[in-house]
């Protein structure tokens, strides 16, 4: 039979081979009918080595000043047991209080931070302290630091609660140092439009300014022309026509400034 | 061909049947209600108001020999020599105007207004109305007709005599000074011109002498054709503010100022529009620094250059650089015929007999027309044609 058996495993697929393989490894002793392989088993029925019963978790025996660092050496997932913290995590059924550590999702899946305790990161420093030089003497200014390094990139981290771990505004990267030619950003090279220093703004007060020379009505001076509310309802209409473009609405709205502003009925 | 002899209508022949149905017509205005509908007896733009909204009023021959030499789309020309008449429909964007026009105020920089829509919805035809408002007003008409001709198919260029980086197109400039002339010929003997210009070695024209000398100089020597150009609108502008007569700047088409030209330099490298100096010339008349008039202006895509087809907002076809050249300026948007509108032009044709096919006048003939023109004025047009 167990050649046969042998036999067949050659037309089987590789996953049923090792299927195979599990069923031979077992002695042929055992091979009497008896529940499916695939469960650990518990019972003790059937003379398997049992299972030692579930110790008490490792909090337990944990002292107050223990060595931390040597609990969590290094990055490694929650685990209730060792973590010696009554901490809750999870939304409350009605009337119920949030899940308890054993057995909970929620802690796992979240990254901690257990292996970067302040004992931890100091042993860190000391270790590589030997590996590090002194601080430049020369450097003592903030000047200096600017001038020979003159790169300074900030990035800022957040802690929030929410449902995600991760927060948007810690994608913002600020780089310190501007070129020289940055200063000569021009018209064409704004994001935006900018209604000040503006050819519009120019034409507007040439074109007010013809207005009241006509009108023999010098007195009033550019500041004032400007700041009157016609000026500053144009302004608003330009500003929307140029950043959103040309629809009815900016369009009108620009109209009627400016009828407005040359007093045309 | 045959015509059947409906004994209620008229038999289409050709120039003389409408000319005698227009007679004829004229006589029943106040008795025939569906007359009322399309046509108004009122001819002279100053007095067109709200009422005559949707109805045509006629254009005297006379005038449209001197003003509309070479103002009128040339399909609106055709219809005019089939009819033997020329009548134009009076609609809102320019009523609105000419309130405006007739409001202006002669001290103050001159106000510019453009004209702006989809295509063949009227603008020209607008402009044309407010052109002929001013005519009879008595103001001085600068028309170009369409400013698109003068930036691309230009056979000659020619190095400008005045400033050598510039272009000069000639033949352009001869046309346009020869219906200049026609259509403002009493002024040009009247205005004097202010400085002295010096054409060539022998011939030049003196300080005080008439305008038309200058516009005389340009058609006979097509050489300084374009220089003449530029030196009528520099007198002119520099005359305007002082009052002795009121000056119409009417460009048709005044984004292909500001656009690209299809012309090249003999080394195929693109020219410019600032480097044509008949542009160069118009973009300081468009300008508002002078007083003494107005400035209206059309937008359109047709014969634009490289402008996608259904750009009609005045940012698009202006770009960047146009729209700061003219702002601030008022736009006036010409949209599609309204209901009154379209009846009124569909009883206009019929009268003229210009629909012949049976169920024109019905009332789903209507239905039909109205659906596949969209209410579209160049679209209806061109779908009556073949009625």
């Amino acid at each position: 039979m167990a050649a046969a058996r042998l036999s067949a495993s050659l037309v089987l697929q590789p996953r049923a081979r090792t299927l195979r393989a599990f069923s031979t490894s077992v002695s042929p002793a055992t091979r009497s009918p008896r529940p499916s392989p695939s469960t650990t088993e518990r019972t003790s029925r059937y003379g398997r080595p049992l299972r030692r019963k579930a110790l008490p978790p490792r909090t337990e025996k944990m002292a107050v000043d223990q060595d931390w660092p040597s609990v969590y050496p290094v990055a490694a997932p929650f685990k209730p047991s060792a973590v010696p913290l009554p901490v809750r995590m999870g939304y409350p059924v009605k009337r119920g209080v949030p899940m308890a550590k054993e057995g909970n999702l929620e802690l796992l899946k979240i990254p901690n931070f257990l292996h970067l305790t302040p004992v931890a990161i100091k042993r860190h420093c000391e270790a590589l302290k030997d590996f590090c030089t002194e601080w430049p003497a020369a450097l003592d200014s903030d000047e200096k630091c600017r001038k020979h390094f003159p790169i300074e990139i900030d990035t800022a981290g957040y802690v929030s609660a929410g449902p995600s771990v991760r927060n948007p505004k810690a994608r913002v990267v600020t780089l310190r140092k501007t070129e020289e030619w940055e200063k000569t950003k021009t018209e064409a090279d704004m994001e935006e439009y900018v209604w000040k220093d503006s050819s519009s703004e120019k034409n507007i007060l040439e074109t007010l300014l013809q207005i009241k020379a006509a009108e023999k009505n010098l007195e009033l001076s550019k500041e004032e022309l400007l700041g009157t509310e016609e000026v500053e309802e144009y302004r608003k209409s330009v500003v929307s026509l140029k950043n959103e473009g040309d629809n009815e609405n900016t369009l009108s709205q620009y109209k009627e400034s400016v009828k407005r502003l040359l007093n045309l009925t | 061909m045959t015509f059947e002899l409906d004994p209620g209508r008229f038999l289409h022949i050709g120039t003389q049947a409408p000319q005698c149905l227009a007679a004829h017509l004229d006589n029943q205005v106040a008795t025939e209600s569906p007359r009322a509908i399309s046509r108004t007896s009122e001819n002279d733009p100053a007095k067109h108001g709200e009422q005559h909204e949707g109805q045509h009023y006629n254009i005297s021959f006379q005038d449209l020999k001197t003003v509309f030499s070479h103002g009128l789309p040339p399909r609106f020309v055709m219809q005019v020599k089939t009819f033997n008449e020329a009548c134009l429909m009076v609609r809102r964007p320019a009523l609105e105007l000419l309130h405006y026009l007739k409001n202006t105020n002669f001290a103050h920089p001159a106000v510019r207004y453009v004209f702006y829509g989809e295509k063949g919805t009227g603008k020209t035809l607008s402009l044309c109305h407010s052109i002929h408002f001013c005519a009879k007003q008595d103001w001085l008409i600068l028309h170009i007709p369409d400013a698109h001709l003068w930036v691309k198919n230009c056979r000659d260029l020619l190095q400008s005599t005045y400033n050598k980086q510039r272009f000069d197109q000639p033949l352009e400039a001869s046309t346009w000074l020869k219906n200049f002339k026609t259509a403002n010929e009493h002024f040009l003997s009247q205005i004097k011109v202010q400085e002295k210009y010096v054409w060539n070695k022998r011939e030049s024209t003196e300080k005080g002498s008439p305008l038309g000398e200058v516009v005389e100089q340009g058609i006979m020597r097509v050489r300084n054709a374009t220089d003449a150009v530029g030196i009528v609108l520099k007198e002119l502008k520099r005359q305007s503010s002082s009052g002795i007569f009121r000056l119409l700047v009417a460009v048709d088409g005044v984004n292909a100022l500001w656009g690209r030209t299809t012309l090249k330099r003999e080394d195929k490298s693109p020219i410019a529009p600032e480097e044509l100096a008949f542009i160069y010339n118009l973009r300081k008349m468009v300008k508002n620094d002078w007083q003494g008039g107005a400035i209206v202006l059309t937008v359109s895509q047709t014969g634009s250059l490289f402008k996608p087809r259904k750009a009609y907002l005045p940012q698009e076809l202006l770009g960047k650089e146009g729209f700061d050249a003219l702002d601030p300026f008022i736009p006036i948007l010409v949209s599609n015929y309204n209901p009154k509108e379209f009846e009124s032009c569909i009883h206009y044709y019929l009268e003229n007999n210009w629909l012949q096919h049976e169920k024109a006048h019905t009332e789903e003939g209507k239905k039909e027309l109205l659906f596949l023109s969209n209410r579209n004025p160049g679209q209806l047009e061109r779908l009556c044609a073949y009625l």
